[in-house]
């Protein structure tokens, strides 16, 4: 066999199975890109926040920027991504169930499907500026509510605040748990529904035995990749807000210099403890993704 | 549920829903185009002094022309980059590695996990060793086909899984073509649509990303938008309309060369 192993002989073997290493190397491009322009920057952030305040190597960033003010920013950003999660879940699913029930007229769900696509990419400095004319201080509908008899800045409202962000990040989060879970609630409400109730069960047992369980993987997905989406968001929050309560605007003032501290690993240690969030927030999504992929299949 | 008649609450639902969407847009377009002050707006001059003045004159601004010219080249050879990394890559997962395919869709979820204030954390670290590179106008390519590598990837691999893709090749091969012709007389244009929708939301991706050029003070067209909205609010979100326009069209041109192909196949 290795004495054939010649110029023709190898054209003759290509529509067969090549040779191991010809395997790797198709990937190469592709992974060289993902290697170099975005694996090796993570290393550096990691390499730079495993640092001290003197400079030494060592633990004291990762401490420091999980305690005090930078304690409060996380608490502050985990608090409103749970909020815009939460609502973007139960809004998402209210929505994909709405469009699931809805036959008529026919153009319904394929326009919705379209504008989801559409709107779950919306973050960034368009979809800020959209809501400072409808909800900034001048915006439309707060003044709309002050004529009303309704100040919406009476109090500490502020679009750059916790329910001022969980609205905002509706926006893109609502269509997002659409996308992600119509498949699923449709599944739900067809042929199984009928198969229930033919074998005796009510609703009650339906959703108890049948719609939770099968929906759950689904709802559990959905909130973890709302949830990442959220915490990791930079564009949409700086067009919105100065509030360095929030982790990634944080790390962008660190990373542009404007907070001073005389220590240059703290930015990149609050950077690496995004990462390592969001890391296991997207292998927690893998997982409940996969077990919802098995059930639409089926 | 259909036996049910008309769920009315499902079109409440999506009625309200709806109009969640559009409000805020439609407010911008409001302060955009319309010259009077929200505190006199009232149902009589709702309709009194619209104009495209603050449009034309955020066209006229220094900068304008620049931004736009540098986010639609970066947009381009993004766009380029992508493809020509990403097509042969999914092709050949899909021929080869059929087993690997999970391992490429967890690399496609790195982009998630490294978000993009991450990765431009990641690339100020390393500024000092790459001045040079990241000093040129298109060190952000790269990093933009990263980010857009999952919706161009999942577009690729959906309709790849749909051909049947080891007949179409074994047929090209033995007919005589190479491996070149194959890919762009066979695979490619079985593809097309999918092509198409990876570059159209690689572009999209591009003009609308703020995160990497802030930090790293490139100016982009989002990058200026938010400069000139410092300076003129409503010229701003003239821009901001404007540039939603621009990607709205360019979705509905890849609504309808996506529809006439479904059609087209259809039909024969």
């Amino acid at each position: 066999m290795i004495s054939l192993k010649t110029e023709k002989g190898g054209t003759a073997s290509k529509g067969v199975v090549p040779p191991f290493l010809l395997n790797w190397l198709g990937l190469l491009p592709f992974a060289a890109l993902i290697f170099v322009f975005l694996v090796v920057p993570a290393i550096g952030v990691f390499i730079q926040a495993l640092h001290n305040s003197d400079g030494s190597v060592g633990f004291g960033s990762m401490r420091e920027a999980v305690t005090g003010q930078n304690f409060d920013a996380f608490v502050f950003s985990f608090g409103f991504s749970l909020g815009t999660a939460t609502v973007g879940t139960l809004f998402g699913l209210l929505v994909a169930y709405a469009i699931a029930v809805t036959s008529r007229p026919r153009w319904v769900r394929g326009v919705a499907m379209s504008f989801s696509g559409v709107t779950a990419n919306m973050g960034g400095v368009l979809l800020a500026f959209a809501f400072l004319s409808l909800l900034g201080r001048q915006g439309v509908l707060t003044k709309i509510f002050s004529a009303l008899g309704w100040d919406l800045y009476a109090g500490d409202f502020n679009l750059g605040n916790t329910v001022g962000l969980i609205v905002v990040y509706s926006y893109f989060n609502i269509p997002l748990m659409v996308l992600v879970s119509l498949a699923a609630v449709e599944n739900v409400k067809g042929t199984w529904r009928e198969a229930c109730s033919s074998l005796g069960g009510n609703a009650f047992t339906y959703w108890r035995r049948v719609g939770l369980p099968v929906l759950s993987p689904s709802i559990i997905s959905g909130f973890l990749l709302l949830f990442a989406n959220s915490f990791s968001a930079y564009a949409t929050a700086r067009a919105l807000t100065d509030n360095s309560k929030i982790v990634p605007l944080r790390i962008g003032f660190f990373l542009s210099g404007d907070i001073k501290t005389g220590t240059d690993s703290l930015g990149y240690a609050l950077a690496a403890w995004m990462i390592i969030v969001m890391a296991v927030c997207i292998a927690l999504y893998w997982i409940a993704r996969s077990r919802a992929e098995r059930w639409q299949r089926a | 549920m259909r036996d049910n008649g008309r769920p009315v609450w499902a079109y409440f639902v999506l009625c309200i829903t709806g109009l969640f969407f559009l409000a805020p847009f439609l407010t911008m377009a409001r302060f955009a185009f319309q010259n009077v002050l929200v505190i006199d707006l009232g149902w009589s001059n709702l309709f009194e002094n619209w104009s495209f003045d603050k449009a034309t004159a955020a066209f006229g601004a220094t900068y304008f022309a620049e931004s736009l010219w540098y986010s639609l080249r970066l947009a381009v050879f993004t766009s380029v980059l992508s493809v020509a990394i990403i097509v042969p890559t999914a092709v050949f997962v899909h021929l080869r590695l059929k087993r690997l395919r999970t391992i490429i869709e967890f690399f496609t979820l790195l982009p998630y996990v490294i978000p993009a204030i991450g990765l431009v954390a990641g690339i100020v670290v390393l500024k000092p060793y790459i001045r040079g590179f990241i000093a040129s106008d298109y060190s952000l390519v790269p990093f933009y086909a990263v980010l857009s590598l999952p919706f161009t990837y999942r577009a690729l691999d959906s309709a790849l899984q749909s051909l049947p893709l080891e007949t179409l090749v074994s047929a090209s091969r033995s007919l005589g073509a190479t491996w070149t012709q194959t890919l762009f007389r066979v695979l490619l244009p079985n593809i097309k649509t999918a092509v198409i929708s990876g570059v159209f939301l690689t572009i999209a991706i591009v003009l609308g990303e703020y995160t990497i050029a802030d930090v790293l003070l490139k100016r982009t067209l989002p990058a200026f938008m938010v400069e000139y909205r410092g300076t003129d609010p409503r010229g701003g979100y003239a821009l901001a309309v404007l540039t939603l326009a621009l990607t709205t069209l360019l979705f509905v041109v890849l609504g309808l060369l996506t529809r006439s192909r479904h059609e087209k196949s259809r039909s024969s």
